[in-house]
Order: C-alpha cells, then sequence, then structure tokens
C-alpha cells in the first residue's frame, strides 16, 4: 500500500467518524433540550429594544413589560374597564378623579406599593421633565395633566378633558413603578433619562411575573412572583423571544420550539393549518387602514372628489383577494368594539359609475394623482396599495399610479399638518390601531383644528370632536362620537379600506382567544 | 521594504478606508427619508415633542455640526446611545460579537475541512468522477443564495427530520466549554452545536465552494510547475509533493482570498443571522434598521468596517511572511 492512499483511507475515516459524531451529538443535544411541561413560549415578531415601561406605545412591547409591570386596570375590548391594582374610581368633578387603590401590593424587590408610586409614574408619564419623554403620555394620556398621592392607597388624577375620555386613558395606560427604586438605581426622574440596562435586576414591578433571565434583544425568561397579589397565572415559567420573519416564526411553531407565535403573514396560514398540534386563531384588531386626503391641496379639497375615490376602491375585494380574507372592509375610521363605533355606517361599495360621474362634478376630470403607499409595515400593504391605484386608475377621468416609498416617508407625510405650502405627499396609506378603545384616540389626531398634525382641516368635525371631550355623560357621548364617525364617513377624508386581522398560531392544547387590542397575555391562557 | 514599512503604509490606507465608511454612513444618514425624531416617537407625535428629540439628540445643529461631534465621539470611543434602548452602542455592539464571530469561524472552519481535501482531490485526479463531483458542488455552492439554502436546511433538517433546531443560540461557546470544563457537563456544547451546524453551513456553503475552486485551480498550475517535477525526481513520496510543497504554495493566493472574502462573510452573517435568528450583529443590524435607530446602525457597520480592514491588514502581513516579494511591489 503507497503512502497516499494510506493518507486518503485515515482522511477518510476521520471524516466518517465526524460525520457520524456530529449527528450522534446533535440528536443528544435534541434530547437534552426538551422544555418543561409548565413552560410556555412565545414568539413576537419584534423584541422590546427599551425595558423601560413607559418608553413605548407598540404592542410586543406590551405583551412583554405588562406581564412585569401589570395595568392598574384591566381592559378588556368591547367591555370596557375594570378594577385591577385599582379598586375603586370616583369622579370628583372638577376634572379629577380619584382612585383607590388595593393595600396589598408589592414590587418584585419587595417594597410595597404606595400611591406615591402610582401618582409619581402618571407624573413621570405625562410630564417631560420628568425622564423619558413618554409615547404613552403623548398619545395614551392625552388629556391627562398629573397625578397626586393622598394617602397610601389614594390617588387622584388631573385631567382637561371629559372624565369619561380620561377614564379609556388612565384605564389603559396606567402602570405603577417603583419611585424609590427607579430614581436611585436609574436616576430615573432626570429629563431624559429611561430604565436601562442588561440584567434581570433591571426591571422591577408588581405583576404576576418576574424576571428571572435576560438576554438584551433576544429573550427574557419570566416566572410567578411568589408574593403576587392576586390570582396564580397559569403558567411557572414565560419565554418571550422573537423572530422578524413570519416564516421563521412558524418553522419554529412547528417544531415545537415555540407555543404561541403573532403576526402570522396570510401566505403562511396554510403551512400553520396543515402543521400538526397547532392551529390558526385569529381576530378582527382595532387597526384600520386608510388613505388619508388632505384637504387643503387640489383635488382633494372638493368632498365630491374624495367620495369618487371611495366609490373606485373595491375595498371589499381588496380584504378577499389580497389579504386572503383576513380583514374587513369599513367605511369609517375606527373598528367595531370601539367606543363610538357606528353601526349603522356601512363601507362605500365600489360603483365605478358613481365615481366618474362624482369627479366630473369635482371639477377635477382628467387629474392625474399619486397615491403613496409604506412597504413592511402593515399586512401585504403594498400590495393593497398598488391594487387600490389601479382601481381608481380604472376610471376614465383620473390616472392613478402607485409610489411604494420606506414607511419614514408616510410617516412624515402623516405629521406633516394640512399647511399647502409644506405638503409634499397629499395622497397615502397609514395605518392607526385606536388601542385606548374609544374613537377620541382614532380621530383626533387626524381631524382636530388643535392637532398641527392633522391631515384633514374641517371645522364641522373638529367642533364635533371637542364637542365629545367636554360631555361627561357616558351615553351622550358615545352617541356624540358615533355622530363624529357618521361626519367623517360623509365627508370622506380617508379612502376607506379595511381593518387589519390579527393572525397567531397557537399551541392546540392552549385555551385562549386573542385580543381585539392586539395584546398576548398569559394571564387569559390555560393549557 | 521592510515588513514594518510594508504594515504601516497599509494601516494608513486601513485607516483612511474606515473614516472614509464613517463618512459614508453620516451621509446615508442626511440623506435617508423620515425624521428621525418622528420615527422614534412613531405615528402621530406632535410637534412639541418632536422639537424636543431633535433638540435633545443634537438633530437640529447643522450637518456640519453634526458629522464633526460624531467623528469627535468616535475618536475617544464613545459611539453614542441607542435611540431605542437608551443603551450606550459600544455596549450592544459587544455583546453581539461573540455570536457572529462564532458563526464566522464555524462557516470558516466547515470550509476549510470540506474544501481543501475536496479541491486537493478534484485537482489530482483531474477529469475523473471525483473532479465532477466537486466541480458541481462548486457551481451549485457558488449560485446558491444563502438565505434559499438557509430556508432549505430549516425545512428539510428542521421540520421535516426534526434533527436540528431552526433557529436561534440558547448558549454560547464559551460558556458551552466552560460547562464543560468546569462541571464535566457536555451538554451545553452539544446544544450549541446542534443550533450552529445549520447556520455554519448556510454562511460557509458559498466559502466552501469558492475555496474548493481556488485550491483546484491552484494546484493544477502548481503541479504543472517545474520544481514538482524536480522533488518528484529526487523521490519525496507524492503525499509530501502535494501537500508540503504543491499546497502550501496554493495556500498563498487561498489566504488572500480568505481574508478579502471576509467582508462577504460579515454580509452573508447579516442575512444568515437573520433567517435563522442567529443574534448576532448582523441581526441587531437589521433591528437597528426596522427601528431606524441610526447610532446603533452606524456603530455596527463601523465596527464591521474595522474589523474588515483589521482582517486584510492581517492577512497582508501574514502573506508577506509567506512570500516576502510583495514587499517590494
Amino acid at each position: 500500500m503507497s503512502q497516499g492512499s494510506g493518507f486518503d483511507l485515515r482522511r477518510r475515516d476521520v471524516l466518517k467518524a465526524t460525520g457520524v459524531a456530529g449527528v450522534s451529538m446533535a440528536g443528544l443535544a435534541g434530547c437534552l433540550g426538551e422544555e418543561a411541561p409548565d413552560e410556555l413560549t412565545i414568539t413576537l415578531s419584534q423584541f422590546p429594544d427599551t425595558i423601560d415601561p413607559l418608553d413605548h406605545i407598540t404592542g410586543d412591547y406590551f405583551d412583554v413589560l405588562d406581564h412585569i409591570y401589570e395595568p392598574l386596570f384591566d381592559f378588556e375590548p368591547g367591555d370596557g374597564i375594570f378594577p385591577r391594582v385599582v379598586e375603586e374610581t370616583e369622579i370628583l368633578g372638577g376634572g379629577v378623579t380619584e382612585l383607590q387603590l388595593r393595600d396589598d401590593v408589592v414590587f418584585h424587590n419587595g417594597d410595597d406599593m404606595t400611591a406615591e408610586d402610582v401618582a409619581w409614574t402618571i407624573n413621570r408619564t405625562v410630564d417631560n421633565d420628568i425622564g423619558v419623554a413618554s409615547d404613552i403620555g403623548a398619545f395614551g394620556l392625552g388629556s391627562i395633566t398629573g397625578a397626586e398621592a393622598m394617602d397610601d392607597t389614594t390617588v387622584e388624577i388631573s385631567y382637561s378633558g371629559a372624565p369619561g375620555l380620561a377614564e379609556f386613558e388612565f384605564g389603559n395606560y396606567a402602570r405603577a413603578m417603583n419611585r424609590d427604586w427607579s430614581i436611585e438605581n436609574h436616576d430615573a426622574d432626570q429629563e431624559g433619562e429611561s430604565i436601562s440596562g442588561a440584567d434581570p435586576e433591571d426591571f422591577n414591578g408588581t405583576g404576576p411575573y418576574e424576571v428571572v433571565e435576560f438576554t438584551s434583544g433576544e429573550e427574557v425568561v419570566l416566572e410567578r412572583f411568589d408574593d403576587y397579589w392576586g390570582e396564580e397565572p397559569p403558567f411557572e415559567r414565560v419565554v418571550f423571544n422573537s423572530d422578524g420573519e413570519s416564516s421563521g416564526r412558524v418553522s419554529s411553531l412547528e417544531t415545537g420550539e415555540t407555543d404561541v407565535t403573532i403576526n402570522i403573514l396570510p401566505e403562511d396560514v396554510n403551512t400553520v393549518q396543515n402543521a400538526d398540534n397547532v392551529e390558526i386563531r385569529r381576530v378582527t384588531s382595532f387597526r384600520n387602514i386608510f388613505l388619508p386626503m388632505k384637504n387643503t391641496v387640489e383635488p382633494f379639497d372638493s368632498q365630491e372628489f374624495r367620495q369618487a375615490m371611495n366609490y373606485a376602491v373595491d375595498n371589499a375585494g381588496i380584504v378577499d383577494s389580497v389579504l386572503s380574507g383576513f380583514g374587513e372592509a369599513r367605511g369609517q375610521p375606527v373598528a367595531p368594539g370601539i367606543n363610538g363605533f357606528n353601526s349603522d355606517i356601512e363601507p362605500y361599495e365600489q360603483d365605478i359609475g358613481m365615481a366618474e360621474s362624482l369627479v366630473e362634478d369635482s371639477g377635477y376630470g382628467g387629474i392625474e394623482i399619486e397615491l403613496t403607499v409604506p412597504q413592511g409595515r402593515y399586512l401585504n400593504d403594498a400590495a393593497v396599495g398598488e391594487t387600490a391605484a389601479d382601481q381608481i386608475d380604472q376610471l376614465d377621468n383620473v390616472n392613478c399610479e402607485a409610489n411604494i416609498v420606506d414607511f419614514g416617508v408616510v410617516s412624515d407625510a402623516n405629521s406633516a399638518g394640512v399647511d399647502p405650502d409644506v405638503i409634499e405627499i397629499p395622497f397615502y396609506m397609514i395605518g392607526w390601531g385606536t388601542i385606548t378603545g374609544d374613537t377620541d384616540y382614532g380621530v383626533q389626531g387626524f381631524f382636530s383644528q388643535d392637532a398641527e398634525t392633522r391631515s384633514f382641516d374641517d371645522e364641522e368635525l373638529s367642533d364635533a370632536i371637542a364637542e365629545s371631550q367636554s360631555i361627561e355623560d357616558p351615553d351622550e357621548r358615545r352617541a356624540q362620537l358615533e355622530e363624529v364617525n357618521r361626519i367623517a364617513h360623509e365627508k370622506a377624508p380617508f379612502v376607506f379600506l379595511h381593518t387589519q386581522e390579527s393572525i397567531y398560531g397557537v399551541r392546540e392544547d392552549i385555551q385562549w382567544d386573542p385580543r381585539e387590542d392586539e395584546t398576548v397575555y398569559v394571564w387569559g391562557m390555560n393549557q | 521594504m521592510s515588513i514594518a514599512k510594508f504594515l504601516v503604509r497599509r494601516t494608513l490606507q486601513a485607516v483612511f478606508v474606515v473614516w472614509g465608511v464613517v463618512t459614508i454612513m453620516f451621509g446615508l444618514r442626511a440623506v435617508s427619508p423620515g425624521d428621525p425624531a418622528t420615527l422614534m416617537l412613531g405615528e402621530g407625535a406632535t410637534a412639541e415633542t418632536i422639537a424636543r428629540v431633535r433638540a435633545q439628540e443634537g438633530l437640529d445643529e447643522p450637518i456640519y455640526v453634526q458629522y464633526l461631534d460624531y467623528v469627535q465621539g468616535l475618536l475617544i470611543g464613545d459611539f453614542g446611545y441607542s435611540w431605542r434602548s437608551n443603551r450606550e452602542v459600544e455596549a450592544m455592539v459587544i455583546e453581539r460579537i461573540p455570536a457572529t464571530l462564532e458563526l464566522a469561524i464555524a462557516a470558516t472552519v466547515v470550509a476549510l475541512v470540506i474544501a481543501i481535501p475536496l479541491g486537493v482531490v478534484s485537482a489530482t485526479r483531474r477529469n475523473e468522477p471525483a473532479d465532477y463531483g466537486a466541480t458541481l458542488f462548486s457551481l451549485l455552492g457558488i449560485s446558491t443564495p444563502n438565505f434559499w439554502l438557509g430556508l432549505m436546511l430549516i425545512l428539510l433538517f428542521g421540520v421535516w427530520l426534526g434533527i436540528f433546531p431552526t433557529g436561534r443560540r440558547p448558549v454560547g461557546l464559551v460558556e458551552a466549554i466552560w460547562t464543560l470544563v468546569a462541571f464535566g457537563s457536555a451538554g451545553d456544547l452539544l446544544t450549541w452545536l446542534q443550533h450552529i451546524t445549520l447556520p455554519a453551513l448556510t454562511l460557509g456553503t458559498y466559502f466552501t465552494a469558492l475555496i474548493t475552486r481556488l485550491t483546484r485551480s491552484g494546484m493544477v498550475d502548481e503541479l504543472g510547475k517545474p520544481y514538482v517535477t524536480a522533488t518528484r525526481a529526487k523521490g519525496l513520496p507524492a503525499v509530501l509533493v502535494r501537500y508540503k510543497h504543491v499546497l502550501r504554495n496554493t495556500m498563498i493566493p487561498i489566504l488572500t482570498v480568505l481574508g478579502l472574502q471576509m467582508g462577504t462573510l460579515m454580509g452573508g452573517a447579516v442575512i444568515t443571522e437573520t433567517v435563522f435568528n442567529w443574534p448576532g450583529l448582523g441581526l441587531r443590524l437589521i433591528d437597528a434598521l426596522d427601528a431606524r435607530d441610526w447610532p446603533l446602525m452606524q456603530g455596527i457597520i463601523v465596527f464591521i468596517a474595522v474589523a474588515f480592514v483589521t482582517i486584510n491588514v492581517f492577512v497582508d502581513a501574514l502573506y508577506s511572511s509567506l512570500d516576502p516579494r510583495v514587499n517590494d511591489e
């Protein structure tokens, strides 16, 4: 035997041995990797990149942080606000509501929760001089002006709007942070300072779960908090991680690496439905998708033209074809289940003849317009926008093209206001989740003449919103908000498209109904 | 020219390359659509809040002032704070380096272990089935986009066969080795191996194919040279001729390509890490892009640029020690 062939033989042996060892080790490692039965893994589409409970406003953040920093109230979409950490509320008048807190609530570090903590947290949320400029303060607690502790368990909240509006706001967005801990460890009372860090000790809420492991940007592991005041949550251990790709989340679900995943794309639904032991669960969310038309520039200054755009677009057809049925056509700014949703309003139905006639009436026949559409922000957004633009383009007297852009362009356009000298993009696609459960959140920023970022300038609509903000009686206020939605439908400030559905992949044996407000609460699950 | 002078020249060039990257990144930030403050605050932020954040982040300063501030910060190692998490960018970059390094090293090991023997066999058995097989493998490896390959590997080995997990990195290599050494438990190491196998194969395939081809063509060239005939005439065994003399000379261009391809490897790592949810710099870069977190994005890219030029200078140094003639070029 030559030396050369001898070497070849040894090399082959080594390669074979390496292969066998690799497969064996992988198999063994697979056995070692089995998860404990009382553990739940939830895979999000985006991992929270801030751990400050006030420095966010989107769903994925609430999914994680609300288990640690629980809400003061339970919000049940469509049903309203219910006691939780706050046991009772009383409207004192003069823009003040009193909250009566439980006296047995403790933070994860062992400190008792007091009214001072709650008042400080609310003030930190609404006052930009204390801590980080909070998105929740800017959007969620818009009418709340401050809070004061009256004794250990009593807090008075002050607000500038109607009590009903304030209740929707603090009912959704009020949380409790440990004031002394936050200041001592994170300078959280200094302007611009947020709670940050990369250790489990950097979290300290009163929620049913406490953080035991934290890998920044990757994974957070929670375990039941032994001293929690309320009912024991259903799983001993909960792991939150994330995968930005829908296909990746689906693969994790199929292989049992995760138990619940959010934001499944319509094209991945069949894969989940065909897999063993997992299923799709869906719910119509509070997020509406629409095409704002700024009425301070031509041709959108004509109500006839704006209505024509609504008649040109087949929003029900778009839901069926582009969204595979995962949505509902809509004809008003907010979704069902929102306080003030007007159930008498039907979506505009596509009517090409009517649309062409209204365009002629508007005096803008033959006009060319451009629809600016973001890509990757909403469910199949670019395809939805292109289809809508194509349907408008099919009118004999309007030419329309879609311009697909980065979301930042659309976001800028949406907050640019209505000054005709600065408007560059008057017709675009945007989505809005009315997560407070109240119409005011869905219309105020778009239509109120007090809002610098409004997209539509109309006195009647703005006055109707202002009136709703001053009505104290909840039923009267709801009726006024329904009127706001009716006026909005008639004046057509948007091409109303649809309410988006939330699509989840879930292990079959987990009992859980998805919520319309897009939050995932483990305490609402069972196995 | 001495090696020292050669290295000084290359280092100076590297500094200019990094400065160029810093400047281009800053320019891109300036011309990219979307006001950062608006993006940070989300849809519908009030003008007052936006103005406040702009002032806080220095975004209302003239662009040259922002640039000088940024460069000055970099020079003293201050990459700034992430707009989203309010954490130091340096810390956010450093904590992700091990994962990317593990992946890059594993992919390189996969590539070298497979490619060099395959290239040698292919060159020494020209026009035989082994050569055709290696050539076909190279062609497929170079032509296959790694995002597609990754998804196929997940589908085959993760979903259908259930041998490997579909992604993530539950344990780091250092931690796994420490557990083995300190506690005698191989569990963590096996978990690590199980999780890195598919990403390393995905990232390493293009590299494997490329090095196989380079090894083959280099070996074929070298085998035809007179010194090979001379060494054979001296009676040296074939295996020594191939591996001690011919392969050593073939390694010089391979080493160069290996260094140059580190950039490609980093680029590929962004995609591979995204497909496998591997928590390295690439995945963090994608997250930063999604969130428009410019300080973090710039920090990662500057780090990658520094790593890239450092590796190249190192490769040049190694090259010059293997072949001193390059010092005079």
